[in-house]
């Protein structure tokens, strides 16, 4: 899971489509309104012209279609669960269920696919208390150093041998490795303290400034939003259950 | 369960605006019991949400199918009540961007693994005094993982419920009466045990490990008998 979100991160740092040069801040609300508007939309045909309008973004900003697909389907657990509970064998209430968490998924894999974090995080820790929005950065930030850690750690476990014996003993011996981690964690955030009253923490990391500054590819996140709506108000009704 | 992440345009709207307010609201608690914390609190929260968002990565070799931890015991035990809860928010936000769960249930993912972690540090003070603390934090953990699979259930069974009228409501009814007949219990609660099993197993290395190595880190640890040693950390830390 990680390494694919290692993977969405460069894209969206290195990517040079016209996705990634329009502002954050468009591009937040477009997915957080297009979220909702396929959360509520009861018929699949809206849905559907979503989902197109989704994926054409996710491929045009040049996101791999093995990413997109992965995006695709992963709500679908969750979703088949769901239906399975309530099934009643009408296939139009499938597709409806199944095409909302789908649409969702790959608009935000658009979303972070092409807006680097701390462009990403800036108008999110706005709106939170400082302890939460600072610790939004600080988090992300530590992820991928710990992961990394764990990773090595794991291996050099197996290499060792010490993931055979009983349930106990290995699970004991997993605690104890991610022990060592825990106690890195803590050491690294005595250092990043340190780092931070260097370079004159404030009492509130602010990411980037200029995701609000628009520019002139925010008319195609507008032109996106356009087919959003204009589908939604013209095929309202096509595939209602 | 406190890991199954539940997408967006599934439950009915009642439901997750319903998690989302309480979750806000329970952010914003939080952060008024944290307003003292310093840098250094604020940077030993984020780095144990980091390893938290990193062992729900890799799965974890321990049983003939792999498991991934949340560590959501252990990280409430260490961070006390109201950073865990706020840990589990910022958990639930980035898991959410990398399409682990939806945008429109951040709250109730929050909810659902914010509160079983909350729960393992009151769990862990009472059962310090009677028992080592290890096996105390061991046994908050089992508390916090069932805590947060009941609330997933609870959750589900909201939502079933005021879902609206479907054209084969009677079908549902009795599919309904089918899964509360014992299926779902005889799927689901072996699996269930088994998680819970392994969660507290590997809270019980980390609890020895760190016991050994750093005790003070552990609430009742060494360097006094308040709480953990991070400096700056807010007076709730220390219940």
């Amino acid at each position: 899971m990680i390494n694919t979100f290692a993977q969405i991160d460069q894209y969206a740092s290195a990517g040079h489509t016209a996705w990634h040069r329009a502002s954050a801040l468009s591009k937040l609300l477009f997915t957080l309104v297009t979220i909702g508007v396929a959360v509520f939309t009861p018929s699949w045909g809206p849905l559907l012209v979503f989902l197109g309008v989704a994926v054409l973004l996710a491929l045009t900003a040049r996101l791999p279609l093995k990413l997109v697909a992965l995006a695709a389907t992963a709500p679908l657990f969750f979703a088949a669960l769901w239906l399975l509970s309530r099934w009643n064998g009408r296939l139009d209430e499938v597709a409806v269920t199944a095409l909302r968490p789908v649409v969702a998924s790959v608009v935000a894999l658009w979303l972070v696919g092409t807006t680097p974090y701390p462009d990403l995080f800036a108008p999110i820790s706005r709106l939170l208390p400082r302890v939460v929005g600072d610790s939004l950065f600080l988090t992300y930030r530590a992820v991928f150093v710990l992961l990394q850690r764990l990773e090595r750690l794991w291996r050099a476990l197996f290499l060792r041998g010490a993931l055979g014996g009983s349930l106990r003993r290995r699970g004991e011996r997993m605690g104890e490795a991610v022990g060592t981690v825990v106690l890195h964690g803590f050491e690294r955030s005595q250092r990043l303290y340190q780092v931070m009253h260097l370079r004159g923490h404030s009492g509130r990391i602010c990411g980037c400034r200029h995701w609000r500054d628009l520019r002139a590819e925010d008319i195609w996140v507008v032109a996106a939003f356009a087919a959003v709506v204009a589908s939604r108000i013209l095929l309202g009704e096509v595939g209602r259950p | 369960m406190s890991h199954l992440h539940i997408p967006d345009g599934v439950l009915p709207p009642l439901v997750w605006i319903a998690g989302l307010l309480l979750a806000l609201a329970g952010v914003l608690v939080s952060a008024a019991f944290t307003r003292g914390a310093g840098p250094q609190r604020i940077a030993f929260q984020s780095a144990l949400g980091g390893l938290m968002l990193a062992v729900m990565a890799i799965p974890v070799p321990i049983t003939a199918f792999d498991y991934c931890m949340t560590l959501a015991g252990p990280v409430g035990i260490l961070l006390g009540p109201a950073s865990t809860f706020q840990v589990s928010f910022v958990v639930t936000v980035i898991l959410a961007l990398m399409g682990q769960g939806g945008f429109t249930v951040i709250g109730l993912n929050t909810l659902v693994l914010g509160l079983g972690a909350m729960s393992a540090r009151p769990v862990y003070g009472v059962l310090a005094r009677r028992m080592k603390r290890p096996h105390a934090v061991a046994l908050s953990t089992a508390f916090s993982q069932l805590l947060s699979s009941a609330l997933w259930i609870a959750v589900l069974a909201a939502s079933v419920k005021l879902s609206p009228a479907t054209a084969a409501d009677e079908e549902v009814h009795h599919t309904l009466r089918w899964l509360q007949g014992g299926a779902l219990v005889a799927l689901l609660a072996p699996l269930l045990l088994v998680a819970v099993a392994v969660e507290s197993l590997l809270a019980l290395g980390l609890a020895h490990f760190l016991d050994r190595v750093r005790p003070d880190l552990l609430p009742g640890g060494a360097s006094g008998a308040s709480g953990a040693a991070v400096p700056g950390e807010a007076p709730e830390a220390r219940s």
